[in-house]
């Protein structure tokens, strides 16, 4: 099957919107082949609608099967309904061949932000689960999903993004289409591609980029996508369809990591110092080599606080690393956390493997941002380390994830993302967000911690750390209990694969 | 519980697929039993598959570990393939949870092993489906 995505065509007046090239595009989308067009949102300007009239007239010289769906654009000046008037439905799905297209609406009313809520979220839930056997499925969101390179600041991420990712990865989706960003990109999430289009007519494009329109091909073995610019360049990217799900032999294991986060320690009640004891008893009873400990390490950085975590730490036996989050560097933590704490951006170094932080918080602020500087500065020593596992951590989250609304995200997670992506680095920790998690992106895997010892946590078995057994072939991620020192498996990743 | 029916546990409906864990661990059948049992400690897990030459031939349990080893006073030492379930209990990834427990009260398991098309893809345990609620899958962030 062959698929065209345009996307991001904001139809209004010609400041905003290049009609010329839109129509001069008719021609390779009616005869190239494609089986289905998909408009993945942002269709009109402003939601008016002399915009939604003339896009009509457009969709009307498609010969091809079509799906569009709104974006936030689309949403403005009441325009929902007039997209239904005279596009079509919001929601829905389509059967083709022996696949499934699931489309829902994610823009919300004159705001630029999106959500899926709940009766959205289980209308993809029961089409997944009445198609859960179909060949090829598909689902198509106007907000990206995983964070995109080249965008600026993350913002406008779907609210419940982690939910979302982790409904279309246990329900084996096959593709997710998204537009939003005006910036083509690809991500495979375990088994998932995330395709991103650029802007097909709008004159907003991003780093002087131009505009574009993606080409997916799906075989029974293999996907691929390409960006087809207006200008005649093309890049493509392939991907196997193949699910590696069954393991043989995982080789020797070459390391153990502790990952743990938001030990929020100090004389508050907020602190379990019962679950914090614990969790380093069972910590040093399976000897990792390194401890990383991704912030959130007291409750506020004060030196109460400071010398009590130092006191509390003093108790775990072998290497400990730390990076901060904003808490910790709050009041005089900025001059605290060096300190005790030692560097900002620790390192752990071994023939074997490297480890490299890199501190993303800022004083006094929830939000987290690396930075170019600081990117160019992390992959400059990454890449001066010798050959072996190389593993980055930060305190703020790279991808979204479940159970918490989105807000942990840093700011330039997509550029992050991207470039952590291609360089193949081997494990990327975090610790935002409060919910332990796991996912591969790539051959990155990437983990988030629950919080260890603070009452405010999000997992239903309790607070916990993370175990990270990396062998030759393959790597493990527990959640293991702070109180009880139970684990159950996270999941477990080839490494080659 | 306010129109008098009991509260709906979980939706017994809903295919094993987003449950299964698509991971399975494997043990070559000449290994030893103590081999496997050290395995399933390693992994926190209860169950190996057992290959041979890269295909799965049988399956074994920490439970027949229990019953076939430690009860009878064999050797630990003995191989896996001398205490493995040859007779594969398999299910497909698209049968729903009501499915997936019947079978295994019918056949009196604990795990099944799980197939997508002809590949066994991985493996459900009771503990997994009873462990349904508690790993639901979307939170509560609005209505719309």
């Amino acid at each position: 099957m062959k698929i065209c995505q345009i996307s991001d065509t904001h139809f209004g007046s010609e400041s905003d919107f290049n009609r010329k090239l839109l129509y001069s595009l008719l021609d390779r989308i009616n005869n190239s082949g494609f089986s289905l067009l998909i408009h993945s949102g942002d269709v009109t300007q402003s939601g008016r609608k002399d915009e939604y009239i003339e896009a009509r007239r457009f969709f009307k010289k498609i010969k091809i099967p079509h799906i569009v769906i709104p974006g936030n654009h689309d949403a403005r000046n009441g325009g929902l309904k007039l997209f239904e008037d005279h596009i079509g439905p919001v929601n829905g799905y389509k059967e083709i061949d022996d696949g499934i297209i699931i489309y829902v609406n994610s823009a919300i009313a004159d705001s630029d932000e999106g959500r899926v809520g709940m009766v959205k979220f289980d209308l993809i839930k029961d089409i997944l689960q009445k198609y859960t056997d179909a060949g090829l499925k598909v689902v198509l969101i106007h907000h990206h999903i995983i964070p995109i390179p080249m965008a600026g600041r993350e913002r406008n991420v779907l609210s419940n993004a982690g939910d979302i990712l982790d409904l279309l990865i246990k329900g084996d989706v096959d593709l997710v289409l998204s537009g939003h960003r005006h910036y083509p990109n690809v991500h495979k999430v375990e088994n998932t591609l995330f395709v991103n289009a650029g802007t097909t007519s709008s004159v907003k494009t991003r780093y002087g980029d131009v505009n574009s329109y993606n080409v997916i091909e799906i075989g029974d073995r293999e996907q691929s996508f390409t960006t087809v610019r207006v200008d005649g360049r093309k890049s493509e990217r392939k991907y196997s369809r193949k699910r590696n799900r069954v393991f043989y032999d995982f080789g020797s294991k070459i390391f153990r990591v502790a990952h743990l986060s938001n030990t929020f320690i100090s004389n508050d009640r907020s602190f379990l110092r019962k679950h914090f004891k614990n969790a380093i008893m069972t910590i040093n009873r399976l000897e990792p080599d390194l401890i990383v400990h991704c912030g959130g390490i007291v409750r506020e950085g004060i030196t109460q606080d400071y010398e009590l975590a130092v006191r509390l730490f003093s108790t775990v036996d072998g290497p400990i690393l730390f990076t901060p989050a904003g808490r910790d560097l709050n009041y005089l933590g900025y001059h605290l956390f060096p300190k005790y704490m030692d560097s900002f951006d620790q390192k752990y170094k071994t023939e074997d493997v490297v480890f490299q932080g890199v501190s993303s918080s800022q004083y006094d602020s929830p939000v987290g941002i690396v930075g170019d500087t600081q990117r160019k500065a992390l992959f400059k020593k990454l890449h001066e380390s010798s050959e072996g596992i190389k593993a980055i951590f930060l305190h703020h989250n790279l991808i979204p994830i479940p159970h918490s609304r989105e807000k942990g995200l840093l700011e330039d997670s997509g550029d992050l993302l991207r470039e952590v992506v291609d360089a193949e680095i081997d494990l990327v920790l975090t610790g935002t967000s409060s919910h332990p998690y796991a996912a591969k992106v790539g051959k990155t895997v990437i983990v988030n911690a629950n919080s260890t010892s603070s009452v405010y946590q999000r997992s239903v078995m309790g607070n916990s750390f993370n175990l990270i057994d990396i062998y030759e072939d393959a790597l493990a991620v527990y959640e293991v209990n702070s109180l009880w020192g139970s684990r159950r498996l996270l999941g477990i990743w080839n490494r080659n694969g | 519980m306010l129109n008098g029916e009991l509260p709906k546990m979980y939706d017994l409906d809903q295919p094993i697929r987003n449950f299964v864990s698509k991971r399975l661990i494997e043990i070559e059948s000449y290994r030893t039993v103590q081999e496997a049992a050290k395995k399933m400690v390693e992994f926190n897990i209860s169950s190996l598959a057992v290959v041979e030459e890269g295909s799965i031939i049988g399956f074994i349990t920490d439970g027949d570990i229990k019953r076939k080893v430690v009860a009878e006073g064999l050797d630990p030492g003995i191989s896996v393939e001398e205490i493995m379930i040859e007779e594969l209990i398999t299910e497909d990834i698209d049968i729903t949870v009501q499915e997936a427990l019947d079978t295994m009260t019918k056949k009196n398991i604990k795990h099944l092993l799980v197939t997508e098309g002809t590949d066994v893809v991985g493996i459900v345990t009771l503990t997994d489906l009873l462990d349904i609620k508690r790993h639901s899958l979307d939170t509560y962030i609005s209505r719309e």
